[in-house]
């Protein structure tokens, strides 16, 4: 079968980005030597710093979870004047230049604004802290949540609910028993997307909280301050460990559809 | 059983003006008009799960119209069927015991029944993804059903359907039906289905009830144009009543009664009206010479349009009738109906 | 035969064209891009040199990288950052980290001390004074912090203010109290992004260059003059204070001994842009021209700018000789 150029076209097309996303990533990855690398995960500030991004991003997607689940539900389920505006603003978050993300979270946060003294009174911080960094990440990492849900539970067709509640469940028992079941993986990917963007995020946090250092800062002051060949090996260790896990959760999924 | 007063609703899209509805206990009724009449909007309300503007819902006496849909005791069942795609015909099906209160053992006779009447026994352990348009419906009804609900509701159950499964799955409904007492109230297109399945009807249209009673009521007395024209009423005339006459253009129509106003419409349906091409020499009072000026094929008759002057008639005939009559355009016919087949109003 | 005459004159014209280019820079006017690397405190004073500079050569665009000053230097000396000028709040490490290898010379141009900045938000605001600010800060709950010894001068010079004071109000042991309690998560790479923690009202108190609470309208304690690092009479008291950091290979160390805020500023060896370098340092380092504005801006100058020895002024470009004196 002769092929039409468009299908050709394509395939370039294709080649042409798996290229331009590998080859800097296969250079990352081939750089360090054996031994930095070794040397690397052997130091304690490394390690404790690749933990300390991994768990910050995984609170930041429970939050993200547990609260905008039911907002995205809301928005996928019901129509109501100025839902535009709502669904424009939760996409802000995206737009918003990374920096300024971290200033604004931290004026917020500081003793000069009514919500930064109330936080002072009840004894959290958010400069310098983890509380901060998990912050900034529910910030940047949320929208990303939230839209891969709201699909999810659009793609629930509303009659299903409805006649669930017809046969006596609540909107409740609906949600655990038909939207759920029929969701989740959207609302996985979701979660998957949120810690991505959250593991990932630089600007923001460097500017909240310098100390304790994700693995990013790490990276950047090591970079920063004695070059590409300490950098490196820490950056190496951090997309590792982050590609094995997106991997794992991703085979888990996999692995459920099948079992279906 | 169901009386429902005043209703209003006011949705983005759809309408529904002061609907007042009353349908007895074990009664099957039949809600018929065009697409966008609000006939779901209607069903949809009576379950609970659209947000009323006005009026009252009350199920045996009981006003429900603040009751949540899983308090109000109603199933509905859509034309599409909407099985829950993750879970087995036997799980759908008994997917409403989670929430009701039921004895064991009652439940189980009640399964095996539905099960039994409505053919679906091999099917229990299946997915709907593997069914067949029928199939899928008779487990949507068995669904509705488990739940022994007081009203089930069915928004166009069979349109979906082949001819085939239709007058299968429309027999297990009128079976469930005589055998039960719950209240049917059925959303329909199909005149035949209606004819056969109701006892009283309504036509609603732009929100609104056009007319309410017996079924037959409706197809042979419609109450307005608008009923007429829907119920297939042909042959509608504007007509000035004089006496027992029905002016309309140059003929003059034999009623057999005096209407009570002086001018109006009569309709006549296409069945009642006789072509032939001598006079007919019958009880049929009503007999005008008209010329043929159209024979549509509408598969299993024709509808041959004549002209009578100013006044076009059409009728149907079937295709053996056709050929012995030699029917064709610009043939000399006559036209023939009773008196009583002629309805005023 | 034409051919090779027409070949032989367009190949004559473009070596001409490409000598002239190359030497363009000996010919043409000031021109093309200074980059600076600058410790964060002379950020303010440097902004407004560039735009009286650029006004008068308007062929040269000044690129400024703030930075601790450790951190300019090792930008230079490890990741071979190209830079014309390095301008730094020490000059001890431009002595350390930069000469020999990569600057020959050393001009001191101002000074500075250390006060201790706060707002009217930051807790005990009412009570502090330049009595009682050790106490205050040792106190549960009072958010106060510096910048990174490591790579920037302010971060080691608040440990030393910290460590005079222990001998200064001969109080044993308030050195280490008061590190206790400032935990990491209060320190910043530059002193300056300390000022922004001040304004939200993230950080009670915070230590700053004089000239920079000045800039920044923050509300500042002076601090007596033994202990503030701004008196070279002091010296000698000052050199109590010593400060390990790291060195110039990652895993090496240095001492930083106290001594008076002394800033320094050098022109890289190579240099890309030695000419427009030497015309902007000639603009700085003018009496009426840099220095003026130091001094406008709270930054006290050295009216003139200094060198330690005589073989190090003819070390000097030509152009800037004059504006310097010897003076150790």
């Amino acid at each position: 079968m002769k092929r039409e150029p468009f299908f050709w076209v394509s395939i370039s097309c294709g080649i042409v980005i798996m290229a331009f996303i590998l080859l800097p990533l296969i250079q990352l990855l081939t750089s360090p030597s054996v031994g930095m690398l070794r040397e690397s995960i052997g130091d304690r500030d490394v390690v404790r710093s690749i933990w300390l991004s991994i768990y910050t991003a995984g609170l930041a997607a429970l939050i993200s979870f547990v609260f905008g689940t039911p907002l995205a539900y809301l928005l996928a389920r019901y129509d109501f004047r100025g839902k535009r505006l709502v669904e424009g603003i939760i996409d802000l978050p995206i737009a918003i230049p990374h920096p300024v993300v971290g200033i604004a979270i931290l004026s917020v946060a500081g003793k000069n604004h009514f919500f930064g003294q109330i936080l002072a009174e009840l004894g959290v911080r958010i400069m310098g802290s983890v509380t901060g960094i998990v912050t900034v990440l529910t910030f940047v990492g949320i929208p990303f949540y939230l839209n891969a849900a709201k699909a999810g539970f659009e793609a629930v067709s509303p009659r299903l609910e409805r006649v669930s509640r017809s046969l006596g469940a609540s909107m409740f028992g609906t949600f655990v028993r038909i939207t759920f079941p029929l969701a989740w993986r959207s609302m996985l990917i979701g979660i998957i997307m949120c810690s991505a963007r959250a593991i990932s995020e630089f600007g923001a946090v460097v500017i909240v909280a310098y100390h304790p250092m994700i693995a990013p800062v790490l990276i950047y002051e090591r970079f920063e301050a004695y070059g590409l060949k300490y950098s490196q090996p820490v950056a190496v260790w951090l997309v590792s460990i982050s590609l094995i896990l997106f991997l794992l959760l991703r085979i888990l999924t996999l692995h459920k559809v099948e079992e279906q | 059983m169901i009386a429902i007063r005043g209703l209003t609703i006011d949705l983005r899209d759809f309408h529904l003006r002061d609907i007042n509805l009353e349908i007895a206990e074990n009664e099957f009724f039949i809600l018929m008009g065009p697409t966008g009449a609000g006939k779901t909007v209607l069903l949809e309300a009576i379950v609970g799960l659209i947000p009323i503007k006005n009026g009252a819902i009350s199920i045996d006496g009981r006003d429900i119209t603040a009751l949540p849909p899983e308090k109000r005791g109603i199933s509905i069942v859509y034309q599409d069927y909407a099985l829950f795609p993750h879970l087995t015909v036997l799980d759908n099906i008994t997917y409403g015991l989670h929430f009701h209160k039921i004895d064991k053992r009652k439940a189980q006779g009640r399964l095996a029944k539905l099960l039994e009447v409505l053919n679906l026994s091999h099917l229990q352990h299946r997915l709907p993804t593997n069914l067949s348009g029928g199939e899928k419906q008779r487990v949507s009804v068995a669904r509705a059903l488990m739940v022994e609900p007081k009203v089930l509701l069915l928004d166009e159950p069979l349109s979906a359907l082949d001819p085939g499964f239709r007058e299968e799955v429309r027999g297990s409904l009128k079976k469930l039906h005589q055998t039960s007492s719950i209240t049917f109230l059925m959303v329909t297109h199909d005149f035949s289905e209606a004819l056969s399945l109701a006892g009283r009807a309504a036509v609603m249209n732009n929100g609104r009830i056009e007319q309410v009673g017996e079924i037959e009521d409706i197809f042979k007395r419609p109450n307005s144009a608008f009923v007429a024209d829907f119920v297939g009423m042909k042959n509608l005339f504007h007509a000035e009543f004089k006496g027992t006459k029905a002016l309309v253009s140059d003929l003059e129509i034999e009623l057999g009664v005096t209407p009570p106003n002086s001018h109006g419409y009569i309709a006549i349906r296409p069945e009642d009206i006789v072509i032939s091409r001598r006079r007919f020499s019958s009880s049929m009072r009503n007999a005008f010479p008209a010329v043929v000026t159209a024979v549509i094929d509408q598969g299993f008759y024709y509808e041959v349009r004549a002209q009578s002057g100013e006044v076009g008639f059409a009728s149907l005939i079937t295709k053996s009738s056709l050929i012995e009559l030699k029917l064709r355009e610009t043939s000399d016919v006559f036209v023939s109906f009773k008196a009583t087949a002629v309805h005023f109003f | 035969m034409r051919a090779a005459i027409l070949f032989r004159w367009t190949w004559c014209a473009m070596v001409a064209i490409i000598l002239i280019l190359t030497q363009g820079q000996a010919f043409a006017e000031v021109s093309g891009k200074i980059v600076i690397f600058n410790a964060g405190s002379l950020t303010i004073p440097l902004a407004q040199m560039e735009k009286e500079f650029e006004a008068n050569y308007p062929q040269v665009d000044v690129l400024r990288e703030a930075a601790g000053s450790q951190k300019c230097a090792r930008k230079i000396s490890d990741l071979k950052k190209p830079c014309d000028i390095m301008a730094s709040a020490d000059y001890k490490v431009i002595d350390k980290l930069l000469i020999p290898n990569y600057a020959d010379w050393n001009i001191r141009f101002a000074t500075n001390q250390l006060v201790l900045c706060y707002t009217d938000k930051s807790k005990y605001a009412g009570e502090v004074n330049a009595k009682n600010w050790y106490e205050i800060l040792a106190r549960k709950g009072v958010i106060w912090g510096h910048s990174e010894p490591n790579l920037d001068p302010c971060g080691y010079r608040a440990l030393m203010v910290l460590q005079l004071a222990e001998k200064y109000y001969k109080i044993p042991g308030i050195y280490a109290r008061l590190v206790a309690n400032r935990p990491k998560e209060n320190i910043r790479p530059k002193s300056v992004e300390l000022v922004s923690l001040l304004q939200t009202g993230n950080m009670d108190y915070a230590w700053e260059y004089l000239s920079v609470a000045v800039q920044h309208g923050l509300k500042y304690i002076l601090l007596p003059d033994q202990i503030n690092l701004g008196n070279y009479r002091f010296d000698e008291f000052y050199s109590q204070a010593v400060v390990k950091v790291t060195g110039k290979k990652p895993g090496t160390f240095m001492d930083m001994k106290g001594g008076s805020v002394t800033y320094g500023i050098t022109m890289i060896k190579d240099a890309p842009n030695r000419e427009a370098a030497i015309a902007f340092l000639k603009c700085m380092l003018d009496p009426q021209g840099g220095l003026k504005i130091l001094k406008n801006q709270g930054q006290p100058p050295f009216v003139p700018c200094r060198v330690p020895t005589g073989a190090m002024k003819s070390s000097l470009p030509e152009p800037l000789k004059d504006l310097v004196e010897v003076k150790d």
